[in-house]
């Protein structure tokens, strides 16, 4: 009996290792089906007016009219927002939610990228003068009225103050002084910068505070204000402006807003926005949680990343979502070099000499950027969603130098450029001229499956040029240690944002004395005047380009930065994301532009059952 | 031998010895048996399928076994990548062909390999990874670092175990107190975290050698305690016999009592916890490179090639991925099969597994 059984086993297993073995050749059918590939077109709607009714100052949308009701289900990634006050945001999540509650005097067209008034009725710009008239008759969450008094504490108590997040007061000073803000009558104020200060305009967007709501926590110092608002404050407590109002927060749940019934915004047949009764943020933990979740219908909208893109794509016809694509992301990647010779404390110079020299050789730095293989980093890495990137500006930015045409990979360009730095290939093997092997460690972030893959890519294109490359991933805060504080680092994969709008945020980058100067950052308090060349004359450009105020003024100086960084290379640029996103078809009303994403009009959005 | 044999009566131990003895070879052997070096990428050809391999052709004959090459295409308006076979050139499997160079055993450079296809032709058995790289080869190579770190791990954690034990049972008193507390604060630490700690904080200009070998450490660092309880526990009821009494009477040093007549009495107990702890070291190297922090880029561990598999994209849509982690499973139960099995033949004293 045993035997017969073992015998049966046996014969199971030839079996299965034959049908594993033995498999025909047929050929696979191809389907010849096209996909259609539909431009969207989007009917954007006409900038928003002024319209006064009753006396009250309104903005009207020029959207569609839609129906009133429903909630939109967004995520957010991380840990959830660790404070509601807008002027101590110090991550993206808690500045995106305060953000929400309160309105600033300007903001952004969604299109053009242009300033237009939000809290504020109109402005007027002369000279050096900003002249804000307010709203007639609108009012916080509480009922109270806003007021000139409200713009004069902002400013005048905290932002001026540095009280909170003080970022936007450094980055108000325009050579160590601060606007002037005079209170002309109860709806108009008048701000004064020291000199032509072009992104100051921009700077207004900073968000409005209720002053008999703030000022009693202000008034008690630092301490108490930064715990001002923190997420265990009683939703109903807060007084706030902006299109939502805050209803209930659950820790690493979800945060939940209503619509503010007194928000200033109307539509083409007068009756008060938002559309949506509530706006939802759940919190999740990482991407793969958030797409789990718009499978499961539990989040309206999810932006896609490398591969999810076709996964998306293909069931977009037969799905409830559509998916958007708004081109290239303000995120990039790039490979940067450190061209730091300085010493440290004990006189020791933080790159190695023999190094330094190679680095600080333009052609060497040409030889990396045309060995790298940006079109096939694109394809495997990026699933195709990104776009070779060989500006420092992103590709969406206003001021893109679209001059700059980039190059393909070519390792013969990158082996002349080689030779003429004077640097010898024997076997294979790179020698500089003094007979020195040039090898260097490359680091990146350890953990960040992106950046190692491309940590892989590079050492193989620089070693297919005879260079020996260590690639190291080391623990994000050991890396970023090594690019602030310690500079014993030879290259570095990096990512950073920028701004597509205003590239003086660029600034601490590019500016010699910058903190994140990374490729040749200066010590704080470093006083001795050793810039290159073309780092002065960055220096000049940022000193300039900001006291220009027309942007057909500032574009021929920030074209001009972006040709430097592109000649130099301190910093060779990867790619850009592309960024993709899907919203549930049930949402009208979506305009997406390629600078402010997709669901930037939260109070026009309204959900149409019935499509 | 008598042990062997025993050992061997018991169906699942001998299956479990034949798996692990063939993964050994098979890591021991790997540069010759993977068609493609470890560091062997085709820019082309990332996240490329399996290759298939078909022993009938398409008018249903018999043939040598052969594969087609894919070719990659992009689908813009999907924003989709496809990998389609190029049907022009069939590529037949042959043994020993001639590919990459490398050096048999570290000794011989040569260049051939078990078994591969012509010039020209690409042969994925389970695929490729974001780089372009063979998945197989590559899991062979990290074979090689998954399965030796637990026993060299074991070579730091048993010496320590057993002195520390030895001197803490034997001495007794005082001197016993200490040690196991101290042994007892070391065990409350929870190591998984410890051992995030630590990686954290390795100079970060090393290695991967360097890394794989302090990874090494940190593991039988904090391994040894709770060996040291068991062994120290047994001491305490050997020095006692009466042959030990003897050693004492003949005027024997204490280090020469614990080294050559108590310690050897804990062989067998050594031996069982040696094999059913190799597979708790295979696991710990896997989480820290899953996390990225042991084995690192472009070097490969079972560990860190799963960490591809993260991405809920690759799981559903490239499963050979996943191969690292069907290695580590069949590995891990391997060794506790075989650990089961030393256990009820070494120490009968021991409840029989059923």
């Amino acid at each position: 009996m045993k035997r017969i059984f073992t015998v049966i086993f046996l014969l199971i297993l030839v079996g299965i290792f034959l049908k594993v073995f033995v498999k025909q050749d047929i050929p696979q059918k191809i389907s010849d089906k096209i996909v259609r590939h539909d431009l969207q077109e989007i009917n954007y709607p006409p900038d928003e007016k002024n319209v006064t009714i009753n006396g009250i100052d309104y903005l009207q949308s020029q959207a569609p009219v839609g129906n009133f009701g429903g909630e939109l289900i967004i995520s957010t990634i991380g840990e959830g927002p660790k404070t509601f006050n807008p002027c101590n945001t110090k991550d993206a999540t808690s500045s995106s939610m305060a953000g929400l509650l309160y309105d600033g005097l300007v903001t952004t067209n969604p299109r053009t990228g242009k300033v237009m008034p939000l809290l504020a009725k109109e402005f007027d710009i002369n000279g050096n003068d900003y002249i804000i008239h307010l709203r007639h008759g609108i009012k916080w969450t509480d009922g109270n009225p806003i007021t000139a008094d409200d713009v004069m504490y902002t400013y005048n108590e905290i932002v001026f103050k540095g009280l909170g997040n003080p970022s936007t007061m450094d980055a108000m000073k325009v050579e160590g002084k601060l606007p002037e803000l005079v209170k002309l009558d109860d709806y108009t104020v008048k701000f004064t910068t020291p000199k032509p200060f072009a992104p100051f305009l921009r700077q207004l967007s900073y968000p409005i505070v209720p002053k008999h709501y703030f000022k009693p926590y202000s008034d008690k110092g630092e301490s108490v204000f930064n715990a001002f608002l923190s997420p265990n404050t009683p939703p109903k407590e807060i007084v706030s402006s902006g299109a939502f109002q805050l209803k209930e927060y659950v820790a690493a749940q979800r945060v939940v807003f209503v619509r503010n019934p007194n928000y200033y915004k109307i539509n083409l047949k007068d009756e008060k926005l938002p559309y949506l009764n509530k706006l939802v943020y759940m919190i999740v933990g990482d991407t793969n949680n958030e797409i789990l979740k718009f499978e499961a219908k539990e989040i309206d909208v999810l932006s896609l990343r490398g591969s999810n893109v076709a996964r998306y794509k293909i069931r977009e016809p037969e799905s409830d979502y559509v998916i958007y694509n708004l081109g290239p992301d303000t995120g990039t990647l790039f490979l940067v070099i450190n061209l730091n010779n300085r010493k440290n404390k004990d006189g020791k110079p933080y790159v190695n000499p023999m190094k330094h020299k190679w680095f600080a050789n333009r052609d060497f730095r040409a030889a990396i950027d045309w060995a790298v293989d940006r079109k096939n980093m694109v394809q495997n890495i990026a699933s195709g969603v990104a776009e070779p990137l060989f500006t420092a500006e992103s590709l969406n930015s206003i001021y893109l130098n679209k001059y700059i045409k980039g190059h393909p990979c070519d390792l013969d360009v990158a082996r002349k450029s080689l030779e003429k730095a004077g640097f010898i290939n024997k076997d294979g093997k790179l020698y500089d001229a003094d007979g020195n092997r040039v090898e260097f460690d490359l680091y990146t972030n350890a953990g960040n499956l992106e950046r190692e893959a491309l940590g892989v890519m590079v050492k193989q294109d620089l070693e297919n040029l005879g260079m020996k490359v260590n690639f190291k991933p080391v623990e994000f805060n050991s890396l970023v240690n090594k690019l602030t504080n310690t500079h014993d680092w030879d290259m570095a994969i990096m990512g950073l944002t920028g701004s597509p709008l205003e590239p003086h945020d660029g600034k601490n980058v590019w500016t010699s004395s910058g903190s994140l100067h990374m490729f040749n950052q200066r010590p704080a308090g470093y006083n001795i005047d050793d810039r290159l060349d073309w780092e002065k004359e960055l220096d000049e450009i940022f000193s300039e380009g900001a006291l220009k105020l027309t942007f057909e003024e500032r574009k021929p100086l920030y074209d001009r930065y972006q040709t430097i960084i592109y000649n130099q290379k301190p910093i060779i640029y990867l790619y850009s994301p592309t960024r993709i996103t899907a919203i549930r078809k049930k949402f009208k009303n979506v305009f997406p532009t390629s600078l402010s994403g997709l669901i930037y009009n939260l109070d026009e959005i309204y959900i149409d059952e019935e499509s | 031998m008598e042990v062997l044999r025993k050992i061997f009566q018991d169906k699942f131990a001998k299956a479990a010895f034949i798996v692990l003895a063939a993964l050994y070879i098979v890591i021991l052997f790997a540069d010759f048996i993977a068609p493609y070096s470890n560091t062997y990428s085709n820019r082309s050809m990332a996240y490329a399928p399996p290759s298939k391999i078909y022993t009938i052709d398409e008018r249903g004959k018999l043939s040598r076994p052969y594969t087609y090459n894919y070719k990659r295409e992009y689908e813009p308006a999907l924003m989709q990548t496809v990998f389609k076979q190029d049907r022009s050139k069939k590529y037949y499997i042959k043994p020993f062909v001639k590919a990459e160079g490398y050096k048999f055993l570290g000794l011989i450079p040569t260049h051939r390999h078990l078994f591969g296809v012509d010039k020209g032709g690409e042969l994925y058995l389970l695929g490729t990874d974001i780089n372009g790289r063979d998945v197989f080869s590559r899991l062979l190579f990290g074979g090689r670092i998954s399965m030796t770190v637990g026993f060299l791990s074991l070579l730091i954690v048993f010496p320590i175990g057993l002195l520390y034990g030895g001197i803490s049972g034997y001495f007794g008193g005082i001197i016993d107190t200490l040690m196991m507390r101290f042994a007892e604060a070391t065990m409350a630490i929870p190591s998984f975290y410890l051992l995030i700690i630590l990686a954290a904080i390795l100079p970060s200009g090393m290695t991967s050698i360097q890394r794989f070998m302090l990874i090494i450490v940190i593991l039988g660092l904090i391994g040894w305690a709770g060996f040291a309880r068991v062994v120290r526990g047994m001491v305490l009821s050997i020095k006692n016999e009466d042959f030990v009494q003897a050693e004492k009477t003949i005027g024997a040093s204490n280090m020469r009592i614990i080294l050559k007549h108590i310690l050897p009495q804990t062989t067998s107990y050594v031996i069982i916890a040696m094999t059913l702890s190799v597979p708790s070291y295979i696991l710990a190297e896997s989480g820290l490179s899953f996390l990225g922090l042991g084995i690192q880029q472009p070097d490969a561990s079972w560990g860190n090639m799963l960490k591809e598999a993260q991405e809920f994209t690759n799981i559903l849509y490239r499963p050979w991925l996943l191969t690292p982690g069907v290695l580590i499973f069949i590995a891990v139960l391997s060794f506790n099969l075989l650990g089961d099995a030393i256990r009820d033949v070494l120490d009968p004293k021991s409840q029989k597994r059923i």
